[in-house]
């Protein structure tokens, strides 16, 4: 998203177009460019105490993902929000081996 | 003394003329535009200035797109606009010490411009009265709306929707940007895509308009960033500033009016992400997973390593605002 500075001055973000002049930053996705993020979902782990040690274990050898891109007009969930694209799958991680 | 009396006389005579030659704007055939006539005195007066129902009898399907943009209802928009027209006087004009501005009686012309430069840039063809006829409008909206008094809002939002981009803006009083090079838009003529005879009683001539299919024409609202030519600046829109200074640079060769009229197959319906169409075209989501099972004796930290691209396939950034 554009950040827009207020009135020209300053680190403050500009709010309403009456404020706006200037940019501060630019988190907006440039046109005809690819941005890419990677991102780790730890699947969840319990700890048990066995003999004597603590050993880790997964719940489940499955996990759904939801990656959603949303976009927000006014900077919030509460305000107008947009699913803009959504994509799931589920992610299966090995259960046998050391 | 009766030659000197004559000589100071003609000084005077001299001095007058220089100053209301250079007092009146430059440009030959500026007389004869709409933007030209006597200032409009009511929102009226406005609409009738720039009254475009006679276009509906021929140009329906291109009437009934423009009804579903938001150039329908530049002013009253979704409510927000409205809203964001009182908010821009009560917090900005209202606010700043050296606006003239202590209430929205004071309101002028120039202070809306900040918003009615791209919003309804036909105000500038209207005198003060409009504008103070706008804010009394505004502001008796929004008291309808709080007394929950749905038959008066809703009056008053018809109010404020008569006041748009229709056709005429596009197609005639914004239809030529370099004016001393092109010509100045007749008030008798419709710029488009073909020149000669047009069947209507008031535009009875149309004429090519070069900039129609070209990115400047929209460009002329939508935004390069702060509006140094007014007092105070705004800066609302800077789609048009990321297509010169973005997509061009990185090898983008589109208009405006490709995207957003023919390839979306919207027509005058020019949208923006709320529409199926754009937001496909616009962004492209890959996903990319996979499982990394990171182990030492004890603890185990299994993951889904998840790689997110997004491309964007727009003539700007996305979002702009």
């Amino acid at each position: 998203m554009p950040i827009p500075q207020q009135l020209g001055k300053g680190d403050r973000m500009g709010r309403g177009p009456y404020e706006k002049s200037g940019m501060l930053e630019d988190t907006s996705l440039p046109p005809l460019r690819t941005i890419t993020t990677t991102h780790d979902i730890f699947f969840p782990v319990k700890t048990e105490e066995k003999d004597g040690k603590k050993v880790s274990s997964i719940s489940s050898d499955t996990l759904d993902l939801e990656v959603r891109l949303w976009y927000l007009p006014f900077g919030t969930m509460d305000d107008d929000p947009f699913l803009w694209k959504e994509f799931k799958k589920t992610v299966k991680i090995s259960t046998t081996g050391k | 003394m009766h030659l000197f009396r004559t000589t100071v006389l003609a000084c005077l005579a001299l001095s007058t003329f220089a100053v209301a030659a250079l007092a009146a704007p430059v440009g030959v055939g500026r007389d004869a535009t709409l933007a030209s006539q006597p200032k409009a005195n009511s929102i009226a007066e406005l609409v009738a200035r720039y009254d475009s129902s006679s276009c509906i009898g021929c140009h329906q399907q291109a009437h009934d797109e423009w009804a579903k943009s938001i150039h329908a209802r530049s002013i009253f928009g979704t409510g927000r606009t409205a809203a964001t027209f009182r908010t821009a006087i009560i917090n900005g004009a209202m606010d700043w010490p050296a606006s003239g501005v202590k209430s929205p009686k004071d309101v002028k012309v120039e202070h809306l411009q900040g918003c009615t430069k791209c919003h309804l840039p036909q105000l500038a063809d209207a005198t003060d009265k409009v504008a103070q006829e706008i804010v009394t409008t505004l502001w008796d909206w929004d008291a309808a709306i709080k007394k929950e008094d749905t038959d008066k809002a809703e009056k008053l939002e018809k109010t404020l929707s008569s006041l748009n981009i229709n056709c005429l803006i596009c197609h005639n009083r914004n239809a030529i940007t370099h004016k001393w090079s092109e010509g100045y838009p007749k008030k008798d003529t419709v710029y488009g895509s073909k020149s000669g005879e047009h069947m209507d009683g008031k535009f009875t001539k149309m004429a090519k308009g070069q900039i129609m299919s070209e990115s400047i024409m929209c460009g002329q609202c939508h935004g390069q960033g702060p509006n140094f030519d007014q007092e105070n600046p705004t800066q609302c829109a800077t789609g048009y500033a990321s297509y010169l200074m973005a997509y061009i640079p990185e090898g983008g060769n589109k208009s405006c009016q490709q995207c957003h009229m023919r390839e979306s197959k919207l027509g005058h319906n020019m949208q923006s992400y709320r529409s199926k169409e754009m937001a496909q075209k616009a962004v492209e989501m890959h996903v990319e997973t996979n499982s990394v099972y990171w182990r030492d004796n004890t603890t185990i930290r299994p993951k889904a390593a998840v790689r997110i691209e997004l491309t964007n396939k727009a003539g700007h950034g996305i979002p702009d605002g």
